[in-house]
This record gives C-alpha cells, structure tokens and sequence, in this order.
C-alpha cells in the first residue's frame, strides 16, 4: 500500500466524517444528543488543534467557548436577534477577544501560555457567574437554535440537529485542512518546529500566532455558540477549566497536531463519558484510568501513532540510500 | 556599495566582557574571516551583529544606516542573514520545504492564507536554485531528519542564502563534518556570489587562509590583530596567542566536535 503520512491521515478523517454521519442517520433518537454532543466537542478539540500547530497548547480554550455561548444566547435570547446573526456576532467576538488576550498571551509559550490562557478564561468564568446580566450561576434558558426551516430543515428536531453539528465539524475541519496547507500554515508548521529560526529568516512569530489565536477564538466561539443552542442553555459552567481540560484530553488522546485525532477523540469522550456515567458511580476514576492507559501505550495519540507506525514501516521497506560519503 | 559596520561594540554578561570595543569595517564584496580561541567572544560576536543579542553600547551600521536597536527579524529582511553553529533547521520538513519556508518569509507570500503554497512557482522556482546552489539538488524531497548531518549543515547555508542577503555569517559551516563534507562545504563557500559580503567563523586554518581576503583575530571578546592570511600567518602576536597555543590548527577542528 503506498499511502504518504498526509493522506493517509486524509483517509482516516473522511472515513470517520462518513461513518459518523452512517451512524448519527441510522442511531436511536436518544442517541442524537451524543452524536451533536461529540461534533460540538470535535469542532472545539479543531480550534484547540489549529492553534496548537503553531506551537502553543491552551489550558484556557473554555474562556472561548463560553464566549461564543454567552455571545450567541446573550444576543439571541436578551435583544432577540436572530440566531444566524447572532451566531456572525460569536465568530467575531470570538476573532476580537482572540486578538487582544493574543497581543499579551502568545508573548509567552510553553507552561507562561498555558497559565495565562487560564487566567484569562477564570476571569470570564467568574464574570459570568456573578454577572445579573446572564443570570449569574443561575445561568439563562431559552437559546433558540439556528432557523433553518426555510431549506427545510427544522434543527429543533434531535435528529436534524445532530446531522447539522457533524456537517459544520466537517465544514470547520476541511477549512483546517486547507489553511494549514496555505504558506500561512506551513509558517505556523515552521514556527512550531522552530521559532527561532522563523525569526532569524525574517517572519514575525508573534503576528502568525496572534493570527493562529485569532483564528482559534472564531472556531472555539463557534463551537459555543452550538453548544447554547443545543442545550438551549448558558451556563457559567460551559467556561470552567474542566471543560478546557477534556478538549485538552480529546486531542491528545486522538493525537496533537493530526485535527483527525482531536475530532476521533471527541466521539471517544462522549461515548466513554456517557458508557461510565451510566454505569458506575465514581466514573471519572474510570475515565482517568482509561486515558492514562492510553497515554502510555500511544503516546503520540491514536492517529499520531497509527501515522508514526506507517512512517516505520515505510522507512522499513524503502531503505535510505546510503550516501558514498557516510560508509 | 553596502558596508557593515560595529563602532566600539561592547557586550558583557555579568562581570564577564565577551565583546571589548570591537570596531570592525566589512566592505562589500570582500571575504572575512574570524578566528580566535574558544570563549574569544565569536559566536556572542555573529550574535550582535545577526541582533539576536543587545550591544551594552556602541553601534552597527549597515550602509551608514544605525541598525543597532532592530531586533534579529528586521536585520534578516534588511539583508544580514545568518547561518548557526549548531543546525537550527525544521526538522519535520523535507530540504525543499525548508528553504521555501524561507524564500515564502523572505518574498512576504506567508501570510497567505487564501492559496495553497504549492500554487506559488516563483518560491519553489527560488528554492531549487538555492538548492542546486548549496549541493542539495538530489536531496530536495528528503526529511530533515533523514539527512546526513553533512548535508543538514549545506541546508543551514541555503537557509541563509534564502534570505537574499547582503551580508552573509556563517558561523563553523564546517564544524563536526567528515573530510569530505568539509571539501564540499569550502567548494560552495568559494562558489557564493562575488556581490555577498561574507563573514565567516571557522577553525580549519586551511580554508580561512584560502578563503578570506581579511582575518580577523578576536582573543577575550579584543581585536588581536586584522590583516591579511598573509599577514596573519606571519604576525608574531597571532603566532604566540593563537597558532602556537593551539598548533597550527590544520585540519584538528574535525576532532573537536563528534558528528552526532
């Protein structure tokens, strides 16, 4: 089989965007909401993912979901604007907010970024949770959903709304795809590599990671913008650290930097967490156990090491040349 | 007619001077090499000028324009690009993808995010020359990481030359090769275009001899002595300080560093 590492990576995204959506279409309708559940998540696990290939892991990536969220419910539900509006309005506060936490976040990198990043997300959290605004911890109901009916498509029915979030998480990841295929993207490839040398050659590191950041706001607002609309619910607790760490978990369990991984990670998530919760009573132990066991036989994540594996077996059977001068 | 020059450059770290008012003149055109003991000030010397380190004071002048205060990004795109001692490349990417990385930095294509990199010619175009340039023609679809450290050394040139520069640093382009490596190495470095400034850093006296038009000897982050290979060979002061301590450093430099 001669695959390369980028289309076999391909591959595995298209064969699971067309059996998830085989199994959403053909699922029971209590199902439904795990299947939107996991695309919201996939969409999410996208935005942390694009912003990691440009070398930075955030620990706060909540503060954007719940963004988007409150920007969506705040706007549709308190001055009744439309939700397709309303969902334009998250992507661009998701692009604003990306820009100015950037111009001080992505100064820094390593454990600095990931500490800033959570910094900025708890202040939104605890903001959120006092603020009369939204109903503090309380948190506020009624979040319309999308109006699609006019092509004919109610999203108030489980089943249609399931459909809709994996076709915007296959939407948001060929848009990926296709960005990191762009010179913007292999820049952002380079500066992960090494940033030093991206400098030395004459590129601005922190205006591409600002951009990167920027970009990963939208995404990350637009996965709270449905999460809103498919709970019909803002919370407070949609911006919290713990919902920055399972994104965290998803990617790294379906392996960083792969965008199939963080996406094959979400559905694991979902399922596992829905599986354990239903059967046991301290199931987060489970799930705990689960990952770590992952993380020590697949350390690069499920398609990071599928991928390394076929790399070694390429390289097995298509011995380098030797050079005349290395004997 | 593009000139660099350092007018008293000083830099300390801590209690320890490792640039003593260095005033130098690189004339365009011309070959220069630095040499000196280990722990002479060079590489801290290559880094102010490259602007990955501060100056504590004195100045740098790039065709009578003060360049001192612009940081390591603005001197690569006003032309002094620089090649590292230790390989300092993208690892993951194949040779050609390195350079035209670079070349897309250099022509200001990477910010765009609208077209696939592989639709714009005139970078890739830009990159096998560079490529064929510094040897690396056969070598153009492999990783990185899959390159004798030979030629990852050739592919930290091309990454310099990417950057269309007017002052090239090269700093021990032939550190840890093999003698053959090292042949290849002084063959393209003698092949750079006559326009280029080049200065270089280098312990193999045979190709800083042959290869420099002016030597300049650095001893405690001090000029020793500037001159001429002839010059430099017959200096007395070079001789005890320099060559005599270390014997004519002929060739040993390939012992002092284990090729990984």
């Amino acid at each position: 089989m001669v695959m390369t590492r980028n289309s076999l990576r391909l591959s595995i995204g298209v064969a699971a965007a067309i059996l998830a959506l085989i199994m959403q279409l053909s699922a029971g309708t209590f199902a439904q909401e795990l299947f939107a559940e996991a695309a919201i998540l996939a969409v999410f696990a996208l935005s942390l993912d694009l912003l990691a290939r440009s070398g930075l892991v955030s620990f706060g990536h909540a503060g954007f979901l719940g963004l988007g969220a409150y920007t969506f419910g705040g706007l549709a539900v308190l001055q009744n604007w439309p939700p397709s509006l309303a969902i334009a309005a998250a992507l661009a506060g998701g692009i604003i907010s990306g820009l100015i936490i950037g111009c001080f976040a992505v100064r820094t990198s390593g454990a600095f970024f990931i500490m800033v990043t959570l910094a900025v997300a708890e202040m939104f959290f605890s903001w959120v949770f006092r603020s009369p605004l939204f109903n503090g911890a309380d948190g506020m109901g009624g979040v319309p959903r999308l109006d699609m009916r006019s092509v004919g498509l109610d999203l108030n029915n489980p089943r249609n709304f399931a459909t809709f979030c994996i076709l915007i998480c296959i939407c948001v990841w060929m848009f990926a795809e296709y960005i990191i295929i762009t010179p913007f993207g292999r820049t952002l490839d380079a500066i992960r590599q090494n940033a030093n040398r991206v400098s030395a050659v004459g590129g601005r590191v922190f205006s591409y990671r600002l951009a990167a950041f920027a970009l990963s706001g939208a995404i990350g607002a637009l996965s709270g913008a449905l999460k809103a609309q498919h709970t019909n619910f803002l919370s407070p607790d949609l911006a919290t650290w713990v919902v920055s760490g399972d994104v965290l978990i998803a990617v790294v369990i379906g392996g960083m930097g792969t965008f199939v991984g963080g996406i094959i990670g979400s559905g694991l998530l979902v399922y596992l967490k829905e599986v354990l919760s239903s059967n046991f009573g301290h199931w987060y132990l489970f799930l705990g156990g689960i990952f770590i066991g992952v993380a020590l036989i697949l350390p690069r994540g499920i398609v990071g090491s599928v991928l390394d594996w076929r790399d070694r077996r390429h390289a097995r059977n298509n011995p380098a040349p030797a050079r005349e001068d290395e004997a | 007619m593009s000139t660099l020059l350092t007018q008293t450059l000083c830099k300390s770290f801590g209690s320890l001077a490792v640039t003593q008012e260095v005033t130098l003149s690189f004339q365009s055109g011309m070959r220069y090499a630095i040499i000196g003991p280990n722990g002479a000030g060079k590489t801290t010397f290559f880094n102010l000028l490259a602007g990955n380190l501060q100056p504590d004071s004195g100045q740098i002048l790039l065709d009578g324009r003060d360049i001192t205060s612009l940081d390591v990004t603005s001197r690569a795109r006003i032309g002094i690009a620089r090649s590292f001692q230790r390989n300092n490349l993208f690892a993951e990417m194949t040779v050609h993808d390195n350079i035209a990385m670079a070349c897309a930095i250099q022509d200001n294509v990477a910010p765009v995010f609208w077209r696939p990199m592989r639709g714009f010619s005139s970078v890739h175009k830009k990159a096998e020359l560079i490529a064929q340039q510094v040897g690396l023609e056969d070598d153009r679809q492999t990783a990185v990481r899959h390159l004798s450290y030979g030629s990852q050394r050739q592919l930290e040139v091309a990454l310099a030359l990417a950057c269309k520069p007017k002052v090239l640093l090269l700093d021990e382009p032939t550190s840890g090769m093999s003698p053959q490596e090292t042949a290849r190495m002084d063959h393209l470095i003698k092949a750079l275009p006559r326009e280029l400034t080049v200065i270089v850093i280098e312990h193999d006296m045979d190709i800083v001899l042959e290869f420099a038009d002016q030597i300049v000897v650095l001893d405690y982050g001090r000029v020793l002595v500037q001159g001429t290979p002839a010059e430099i060979k017959n200096s007395a002061i070079v001789r005890q300080r320099y060559l005599g301590e270390e014997g004519v450093a002929v060739g040993s430099q390939a012992a002092e560093r284990p090729a990984p």
